[in-house]
């Protein structure tokens, strides 16, 4: 079936035109890169990796905030084990914070600041909105007094628009992110297509699954109608998962946000609501916006944009390895340059 | 990030429940479906301790069946 797929993915890309498809997912790059599925594409055909890492567009702002946080006595700072070792102009949370504990999910949070009463609990909570539901999840269900979140949570379908009006890039179509659809539903899509004629299908993360995705895009493609595809139907509703959206609508406030190395981006960021300020890191702890520098030579953010592929950059694979990342992409599992790094 | 595996709802003490995939339990969080949809024996998917969304056994069998033959392809990588 996949040589079936491949074949007719082949047939679909005319001599001389050059397409461009983005994913926006690190889990679909890590199917392309580890599945070898690049390497089977015409020449003509390129997959790009897109703003797919949560962990990579961090602000470095939030990352020296989490660092001086923990330094406090009274503080646990805690969060996913990627964020640990983001750098940053003053290090990283491992390398120079003092307090912190590393979490796979917001409920082990709210049972760690259960247990650790006598001292602030402060969740680094970072993620699109598949993660972000979860921690309106503990929000809803009640969290212990001493629990804050310093949220840095980000919206996928903003960040795509300004992919979509960016012309150095180009995109075709894209390749839309399997569990965040789940929770935003298909038809959040639907602006592509619709305002940009750019066609859209969510896919899941089998290697067959994606290429059927792929090949229902470049179908699209063709016969010039787009429209937004759905392969990950079993999954994946046209209106997504209304509970989590209500939840996340009630604990969380659409702002205007900073992405690392590419600067601000309105409507593309969750705050707490006014209502939930008690349990908001930034307003009880003061916190405030530390301009950010760069890294010299590092060019994640073409790379998170996908402007640049990760062997583009002078850095890859020469001062830049999973083992001393120097920049964001390549520290995270979901990034393009340390799945890169992996695969090649 | 947004890796999310399918898992079957073992027990429901809503809004938490026990979910159970490849003899592997996990305690998890229920919230984001609504009680009245979920049931013992059903599949869902688990992201970050979470059920995020249903799906039925063939579905779960199937993305699982992937994820193998992927987890096997990255294994001959490493080799």
């Amino acid at each position: 079936m996949v040589e079936g797929v491949i074949r007719q993915i082949r047939e679909l890309i005319p001599r001389g035109k050059r397409l461009k498809i983005m994913n926006v997912c690190g889990s679909h790059e890590h199917t392309i890169s580890s599945s070898g599925i690049r390497s089977l594409m015409p020449e003509g055909l390129e997959l790009i990796p897109g703003p797919g890492c949560p962990v990579c567009v961090c602000p470095e702002s939030d990352i020296i905030n989490a660092i001086e946080l923990s330094r406090r006595d009274d503080v646990l700072l805690v969060t996913y084990g990627d964020m640990l070792r983001v750098p940053s102009r003053e290090g990283s949370i491992i390398s120079n914070g003092r307090n912190f504990r590393m979490v796979t999910s917001p409920s082990e949070v709210v049972r760690i600041a259960r247990e650790d009463k006598d001292r602030k609990v402060i969740f680094f909570s970072i993620g699109f909105e598949t993660t972000t539901a979860p921690v309106a999840a503990i929000l809803e269900t009640g969290m212990p007094e001493n629990l804050y979140i310093l949220s840095s949570h980000r919206l996928t379908p903003r960040i795509m628009e300004v992919l979509v009006m960016d012309s150095e890039i180009g995109i075709d179509g894209f390749i839309a992110p399997g569990h965040v659809s789940a929770i935003v539903g298909a038809d959040a899509w639907r602006v592509f297509p619709e305002r940009y004629g750019i066609p859209v299908v969510v896919a899941g993360f089998e290697p067959e699954n994606l290429l059927l995705g792929l090949l229902e895009l470049l179908r699209q493609i063709n016969d010039g109608r787009p429209y937004v595809g759905n392969v990950y139907r079993h999954v994946v509703r046209p209106q997504g998962n209304t509970t989590a959206q209500r939840l996340i609508n009630k604990y969380f406030t659409v702002s205007d946000v900073n992405w690392r190395a590419i600067g601000n981006i309105p409507r593309s960021g969750l705050e707490l609501r006014d209502e939930y300020a008690r349990a908001d890191a930034k307003r009880v702890f003061g916190l405030k916006e530390v301009k950010e520098s760069k890294i010299p030579g590092c060019i994640c953010d073409r790379v998170v944009l996908g402007k640049a592929y990760p062997d583009d950059c002078r850095l890859f694979k020469k001062a830049c390895t999973p083992e001393r990342p120097k920049g964001p992409c390549m520290v995270s599992i979901e990034g393009a340059c340390n799945i890169w790094f992996k695969n090649r | 990030m947004c890796v999310g595996v399918p898992m079957r709802l073992v027990e429901i003490d809503y809004p938490f429940g026990v979910a159970e995939a490849k003899g592997v339990r996990r305690n998890i969080g229920l919230q984001l479906l609504p009680e009245g949809e979920i049931k013992i024996g059903d599949y869902v998917i688990v992201h970050v301790g979470f059920a995020i969304e249903k799906l039925d056994k063939r579905e779960a069998d199937e993305i699982w069946k992937g994820y193998e033959e992927l987890l096997g392809l990255m294994e001959e990588g490493d080799a």
